[in-house]
């Protein structure tokens, strides 16, 4: 695939770095010269030096021969405007947009971004899972937030330790990804049996959340 | 809950229109301030406080410090009960944002956004924005002080004189240029059908989404407005 990036801070940066590593064509657009230097030192990409709201600086980083569009860069209107040049005048299919201000992410939806990525959002829930003690995390939204991946950490008092996954009559809509035990991670079947301190990874959809929750560690 | 009804000013007149502007530079508070002494309610945002400075002592709106698009804020200020909404900052992407969000999210009946960059305004306004270059305009202007080969709109408009523009709908598709124009009131001077501008004779037919130029007498404006069925702009 042909990825354009825009914005080489260190999400730009390191994304770059990865897709280069695969088997990808990367351009990469930044305002910064010193950066952009640094950069093409550094990767094997196409680096331009300039403004991504400039439609010609897009057309020298070849977007007329890109799939797909990410706007990395820290400012969150340049990053909708850039993927809205690359939608409504280039006609690219995918654009990906980081979004700095969670505030911001509605408006990025709105206003076409396809996939718009809430940096903030996600650093601070990795960040709120690591500090709670909380036995239940959401740990990511998809779909406009209508599915999600949740963890469970099982109490000593859970109903359902010493049960066989096939026992436990899961809500609809809702299945078990996997289980943490200590170090080790079991792909769950229908003969696994839990055990206390479990942590269940489900994937569910959001209305079930307090379902699955009572029924796996017996509390709302 | 801040609305249209209750930033009511001392001037406030019958047909006042809620006005949002954003970007209280030069440009949003000169505009604010006319708005604002003609008595219709304004409400200024900008992203510094000192901004406010320019509006002077006499200024009766309203004033918030925060950005153009954010979400919160604009339903702070009563966005949708909003009669128009302008984007003046100096950055045309901020510009260009806060005007979707107001035209796309919250159906702002009219939505202007201001935008140096030629390019981007052509982009904009080709998807349907309602867009005002300073770059363009001036630069246009300039030019025709410069070569003085051609009028612009500025030398006829006076106190008793301006230009209108018309757009053609189902009320006056059909018709003929001879049926707009009103002798001594008003009359077509030039038609934009599609990007071609020419000066249409007495029985050119109309078709829908012609724009028609014209000059009106201003005492007239408002018995043409009705008659054609424009609306307040």
């Amino acid at each position: 695939m042909y990825i354009l990036i825009v914005g080489a801070g260190k999400v730009g940066y390191f994304l770059a770095k990865r897709l280069c590593q695969g088997r990808h064509t990367v351009s990469i657009v930044d305002k910064d010269h010193q950066t952009c230097e640094e950069i093409a030192k550094e990767l094997k990409a196409l680096v331009i030096n300039g403004d991504a709201c400039d439609p010609k600086i897009l057309e020298e980083a070849g977007i007329m021969r890109a799939d797909v569009l990410a706007a990395v860069t820290g400012d969150d209107e340049d990053n909708l405007i850039i993927c809205q040049l690359a939608k409504e005048k280039f006609n690219l299919q995918r654009t990906v947009g980081r979004v700095n201000n969670p505030d911001n992410e509605y408006t990025f939806n709105e206003l076409g971004i396809d996939v718009p990525v809430d940096s903030t959002k996600i650093i601070a829930k990795i960040i709120e899972e690591e500090v709670s003690f909380s036995d239940f995390v959401n740990l990511m939204s998809f779909k406009r937030g209508k599915l999600a991946i949740v963890r469970v950490d099982l109490p000593t008092d859970a109903p359902v330790i010493n049960k066989q996954i096939k026992e436990i009559d899961l809500p609809k809509d809702a299945v078990l990804v996997s289980i943490l035990r200590g170090e080790e991670v079991i792909l769950p079947k229908g003969d696994t049996v839990l055990k206390s301190g479990d942590d269940v990874i489900a994937l569910t959809l959001i209305g079930n959340e307090p379902q699955l929750l009572h029924l796996l560690a017996g509390k709302l | 809950m801040l609305s249209a009804n209750n930033l009511t000013g001392k001037g406030r007149i019958a047909n006042g229109m809620y006005v949002i502007i954003v970007g209280c530079g030069r440009v949003g508070a000169q505009l604010a301030k006319l708005l604002s002494a003609e008595g219709h309610d304004v409400v200024v945002i900008d992203k510094l406080r000192e901004s406010f400075i320019r509006l002077g002592d006499t200024f009766n709106g309203l004033t918030m410090v925060g950005n153009g698009f954010d979400l919160a804020l604009l339903k702070q200020v009563g966005v949708e009960k909003s009669d128009a909404f302008c984007a003046v900052t100096n950055g045309d992407n901020t510009n260009l944002i806060s005007a979707q969000v107001a035209k796309k999210i919250f159906r702002v009946p009219k939505v202007i956004a201001r935008v140096y960059d030629p390019q981007r305004a052509h982009i904009y306004a080709a998807l349907g924005l309602d867009i005002m270059s300073g770059t363009m305009l001036l630069s246009a202007m300039l030019r025709d002080k410069i070569i003085e080969s051609r009028f612009s709109s500025y030398l006829i408009e006076s106190k008793d004189l301006g230009v209108i523009e018309i757009e053609v709908k189902d009320n006056l598709a059909g018709k003929t240029i001879q049926d707009i124009n009103i002798p001594g009131d008003l009359i077509v001077v030039a038609l934009r059908r599609m990007q071609v501008v020419s000066i249409p004779e007495t029985r050119t037919v109309l078709k829908n989404k012609d724009i028609l130029m014209g000059v009106v007498k201003v005492s007239s404006l408002k018995e043409i407005r009705e008659k054609f069925q424009l609306g307040e702009k």
